[in-house]
């Protein structure tokens, strides 16, 4: 009765993932090693994240595909997970569209583009805080 | 003895299909786990929006080399888990056990690391809000970086901690024969959560420690 498991490509008696694992371990360490690497250079702008934010996507995207394998998931899976990162994507873009397209001053004190903070730090005797 | 009469569960018909079901609903649980973390990356990015100097002079006063050492762990952790479950499906159990338990250790360094960096902070007080008295950093937005930091990093160890006890108890259980190459599935789904673990602190440490 097991035997319809046995046909599956995961449970393959001869296919080893062994191999596989390694290299995407050794590519885990490459792009760790590397991205800490391109940190030190303090990139100007938002290259610095840009690049930081893509090594990091090729990193999750290793770790998804191979060591979790969603690369052989039947497709309800494969959706389930694709429709998380399509909300991740709207909840990060929007949240921040909506800061960075705001009038300065609605900004907190101190902000960028904000009027200044003049005195931050609660007051020896403030006890309201 | 056959693994449908072992393992199958009476409101299956069969196996493959209980198998099916366990990781789609693995699956479910991690896309939430995605969005509880994606609430507090956002909250990163709004606040790293606002106050660009601040998290960027905050995060230079972290401990660059710990979050290095710590994401080489836990991807090294990953690696290992990903051995395990490979063992596992192979009806190895003893196997499974081996490798879960270095993981587990992985874990474990992760944690100690993780503790030695927190005792850090409440030493020369990088703490939220009114408790921020870090005389280096005395920027406006600085105690919301460490309030985010600690969010975000705290949430995550917690499910290291989770995760570990979950690799602990299926790999003692693995250990104990529980399991066989026609049914791992509970291996398998301990290996994903572990995988998600990883996966998260991917993006926290240059989100985190880099940019």
């Amino acid at each position: 009765m097991a035997e319809p498991l046995s046909h599956r490509p995961e449970h393959g008696a001869h296919a080893s993932h062994v191999p596989r694992y390694l290299a995407v371990w050794i590519a885990l360490l490459v792009f760790t090693f590397g991205t800490w690497g391109i940190s030190r250079f303090h990139l100007p702008g938002v290259a610095g994240v840009a690049v930081a934010l893509a090594i990091a996507i090729a990193k999750g995207a290793l770790v998804a595909l191979f060591f979790m394998h969603l690369y052989d998931q039947p497709g309800p899976n494969r959706l389930v997970f694709a429709t998380s990162l399509v909300f991740v994507a709207l909840l990060i873009s929007l949240t921040l569209l909506d800061y960075a397209t705001r009038f300065p001053l609605t900004n907190p004190p101190g902000s960028q583009g904000a009027i200044p903070a003049s005195d931050y730090a609660p007051a020896p005797n403030d006890t309201t805080r | 003895m056959p693994a449908e009469t072992t393992y199958l569960a009476h409101h299956f018909a069969s196996l493959e299909k209980q198998t099916y079901a366990a990781r789609l609903g693995m699956w479910l649980f991690l896309a939430t786990e995605v969005l509880l973390f994606t609430a507090l990356f956002a909250g990163y990015g709004v606040y790293r929006f606002l106050f660009r100097e601040a998290f960027a002079e905050s995060s230079r006063h972290l401990q660059t080399w710990i979050g290095l050492v710590n994401t080489l762990i836990l991807v090294t952790s990953s690696f290992t888990v990903a051995m395990g479950v490979d063992r596992a499906g192979k009806g190895d159990g003893k196997g499974a056990w081996r490798f879960f338990l270095v993981s587990f250790l992985f874990g474990a360094a992760f944690m100690v690391f993780k503790a030695i960096e927190y005792t850090h902070h409440f030493h020369v007080g990088e703490l939220p809000g009114r408790f921020y008295t870090n005389e280096e950093v005395q920027l406006v937005g600085a105690p919301i970086f460490m309030a985010l930091y600690f969010l975000i990093t705290g949430l995550h160890g917690i499910h290291v901690l989770v995760g570990m006890t979950v690799l602990l108890v299926i790999g003692l259980r693995a250990r104990a024969g529980a399991y066989a190459a026609e049914y791992s599935v509970p291996v398998e789904l301990a290996g994903l959560y572990w995988h998600l673990v990883d996966l998260i602190w991917i993006f926290v440490f240059p989100l985190i420690y880099l940019v």
